[in-house]
């Protein structure tokens, strides 16, 4: 269903004016340069990292606290499963969304979705940066290998 | 429309006016009642629970709208009732940034508000539609004084980088031009007789005379530039007195380049219900309504506390939270019931002891990115120069929304406007910007609409909602399928505990959704506390 935002209220809103969206709405045709950049318009994982990822997770991966968390990337363990990490990334985990590429957009404003060089690239530069040092590269193909066994939610 | 539809050979409204004359306004409002033309509203005004059972106890977490709904009404039946806050302001998304107000984001970056006296931003929630019966209802209860929010401005701009060579469009225009033409074509099919099979005759004849009115069409059934479309779209030159007085009509914009431009996909907003006017606001900010919330609950607020394990048993629900004033202090809150109203994005990360299809519901949400920045201008040049008075205007760039203040017209001084409101990724990227980064941003795309803004501007706040300390996120994202799975699952009772908040309702964002989730749930916290209270 579409929602209403924060009256927007919010809004709210706001419906939908969201951005870049109308000329891609049009025509609803993906361009090539769009299924091999996604909406980021990049493949590099330092830059997806830094358009996406830090709002949350922080600048240097350092994380943040307030009421909740966001967790640290910075010298963490759990890091060292980078499957984990792609899981993560395409399913979503509690108030992190998914970043998987859907069909429909479910909202009044478009979903933002990583292909799984994307993911593969910016798993890769998480896990080689902020004080991590794993050696092992997960592949976009093994990024896709994920996308049928996590049922996305 | 509807209540011009006959009955009989007579309009409703004709019907109307008659019984209304012969037979008096209480006869007419009956028929009015039966023509469903006047409904009973089905709001029955401030709630009343009852009597709590003797020392019945509740315990609220989170003083926002849903919290302090349920604080005010459960303590107005006998509960002896305690909030616990996380922020050292009661009202959470409802709030007001004005002059001299500091704000820290997740990250530690602090921003200083600096508007002139009198002018704010409402980051969250900022304008009521008046079928928000729930929220208006405490407005009234709690004297929060109403104003008149201005959605739609026919003189607002509709903006694409894309069309007319970057350049606003009037929201007039626009509309007329649309409206216009599609109704001219509609028109020519019905002339043509391509619409023979689906109207008849008799009724073509009306669709015609409409499609002439709805769409400014010439006697022709044209939509032509004149006196027709001019009375819509506007003119070159407004008609005016003296020698001067003739009008001098516009042009109106040619189809294919009206639909190539996509302006037209803002044209709906106000007509969806939630936008529909009346919209209002309070007198001096949505925050309004939070700070009476807390003034009337005075010390039942605990500030500063940041819930940290909440637990249950049969004896009641007890809760840790740490006083942030002295991190690393416990503390410790006991009730017989708990209505916990955290946002879901920060509930999934406390431990809490519910069973699995509630926390599986928690664990379901994931929160909207969203932006809101408020921009002070050393005047009110969209007032002074461009004739907008309150509105917004839309773009296709990421800032998507500028609004303009809704009252305080011809002031003087300084204005402030929501100088963005973004959305999807495009709020993702300005909440990893800086806050100095996302002011500069707004102010670089509000140029491409307002070419005033580089040397009007003088100071911006932002507010990015994944990075506020006590939301993690603007509201929670269901979709249908999320919804099908764990929505009644987080609704209903665990135990001792049900959850309340705009993620508990259909109303997503909307502090009616707050509202009215949280008088569902008290009402259904009493219930059982009865039941309970014989027994215990």
């Amino acid at each position: 269903m579409k929602m209403t935002a924060f009256g927007a209220c919010m809004s709210i809103v706001l419906f939908c004016m969201a951005s870049s969206t109308w000329a891609a709405n049009d025509g609803a045709k993906e361009t090539a340069v769009e299924a091999a950049n996604g909406v980021l318009g990049t493949r590099d994982g330092e830059q997806i990292y830094s358009q996406i990822c830090q709002g949350c997770h922080m600048p240097g991966g350092r994380g943040a606290i307030g009421a909740g968390y966001y967790p640290a990337f910075a010298k963490n363990p759990r890091l060292a499963s980078a499957n984990y990490m792609a899981a993560t990334i395409l399913n979503g985990r509690r108030n992190m969304p998914s970043f998987v590429h859907r069909q429909h957009d479910e909202f009044f404003f478009p979903a933002t979705w990583l292909n799984d060089t994307q993911i593969a690239n910016v798993i890769n530069y998480i896990r080689s940066h902020f004080g991590n040092h794993f050696s092992d590269a997960i592949s976009a193909a093994e990024v896709a290998a994920l996308h049928a066994k996590e049922p996305s939610k | 429309m509807r209540d011009e539809a006959t009955t009989s050979g007579m309009t409703r409204r004709g019907l109307l006016r008659m019984i209304g004359m012969t037979a008096g306004s209480a006869a007419m409002y009956q028929a009015m009642t039966s023509l469903g033309l006047a409904a009973e509203t089905t709001f029955n005004g401030m709630p009343d629970l009852g009597t709590a059972p003797k020392g019945a106890s509740v315990l609220i977490l989170g003083a926002g709208i849903a919290g302090m709904v349920a604080a005010l009404e459960l303590r107005k039946a006998g509960y002896a009732v305690q909030v616990l806050e996380y922020n050292a302001r009661a009202g959470g998304r409802n709030w007001t940034l004005r002059g001299g107000d500091s704000y820290t984001e997740m990250g530690g970056e602090t921003q200083t508000c600096g508007f002139d006296p009198g002018l704010y931003i409402n980051p969250g929630p900022w304008r009521l539609p008046y079928h928000h019966r729930g929220i208006l209802g405490y407005c009234k209860q709690l004297g929060v004084a109403l104003e008149p929010f201005i959605q739609i401005n026919y003189n607002a701009f509709m903006h694409s980088h894309r069309a007319f060579g970057g350049k606003p469009q009037r929201y007039r225009t626009v509309r007329a031009d649309y409206h216009g033409h599609v109704g001219e074509l509609l028109a020519k099919a019905t002339s043509t007789g391509k619409l023979d099979v689906e109207v008849s005759k008799e009724d073509q004849q009306k669709l015609l005379a409409s499609l002439q009115w709805w769409g400014a069409l010439d006697k022709n059934y044209k939509y032509t530039k004149g006196m027709d479309s001019g009375d819509r779209r506007g003119y070159d030159r407004d008609p005016g007195g003296g020698l001067k007085a003739r009008p001098e009509f516009s042009t109106p914009t040619g189809l294919s380049d009206l639909l190539d431009s996509g302006l037209w996909q803002a044209l709906p907003l106000n007509e969806l219900y939630d936008m529909q006017q009346t919209l209002m606001q309070p007198v001096g900010g949505m925050g309004k309504i939070g700070e009476a919330f807390a003034r009337e609950l005075g010390s039942l607020i605990r500030y500063q506390a940041k819930v940290v394990d909440i637990h249950q048993d049969d004896s009641g629900v007890r809760v840790s939270y740490e006083d942030t004033a002295k991190p690393g202090s416990r503390h410790e809150a006991r009730a017989d019931w708990c209505v916990c109203t955290i946002p879901l994005s920060i509930l999934g990360e406390i431990p809490i002891n519910v069973g699995q299809p509630m926390t599986d519901a928690i664990a379901a949400v994931p929160y909207a990115a969203s932006v809101k920045l408020g921009l002070q201008f050393k005047r009110r040049f969209w007032e002074e120069d461009e004739q907008i008075f309150g509105g917004i205007s839309y773009t296709d760039l990421p800032i998507s929304t500028i609004s303009y203040p809704s009252s305080g017209f011809h002031g003087s001084g300084k204005g402030v406007l929501l100088g963005g409101y973004v959305w999807g990724t495009d709020a993702m990227r300005f909440t990893a910007m800086t806050p100095a980064q996302r002011v500069a941003a707004a102010v670089a795309q509000g140029s491409q609409i307002h070419p005033q803004y580089p040397t009007e501007f003088e100071n911006g706040v932002s507010v990015a909602w994944h990075r506020a300390p006590f939301t993690l996120g603007c509201f929670g994202l269901w979709t249908d399928a999320t919804r099908e799975q764990h929505y009644d699952n987080l609704c209903k009772f665990d135990g001792r505990i049900v959850l309340a908040g705009e993620h508990a309702s259909y109303l997503p964002a909307w502090q009616e959704g707050a509202v009215t989730s949280a008088l569902d749930a008290i009402d259904r916290l009493h219930q059982r506390a009865v039941e309970k209270g014989a027994t215990a």
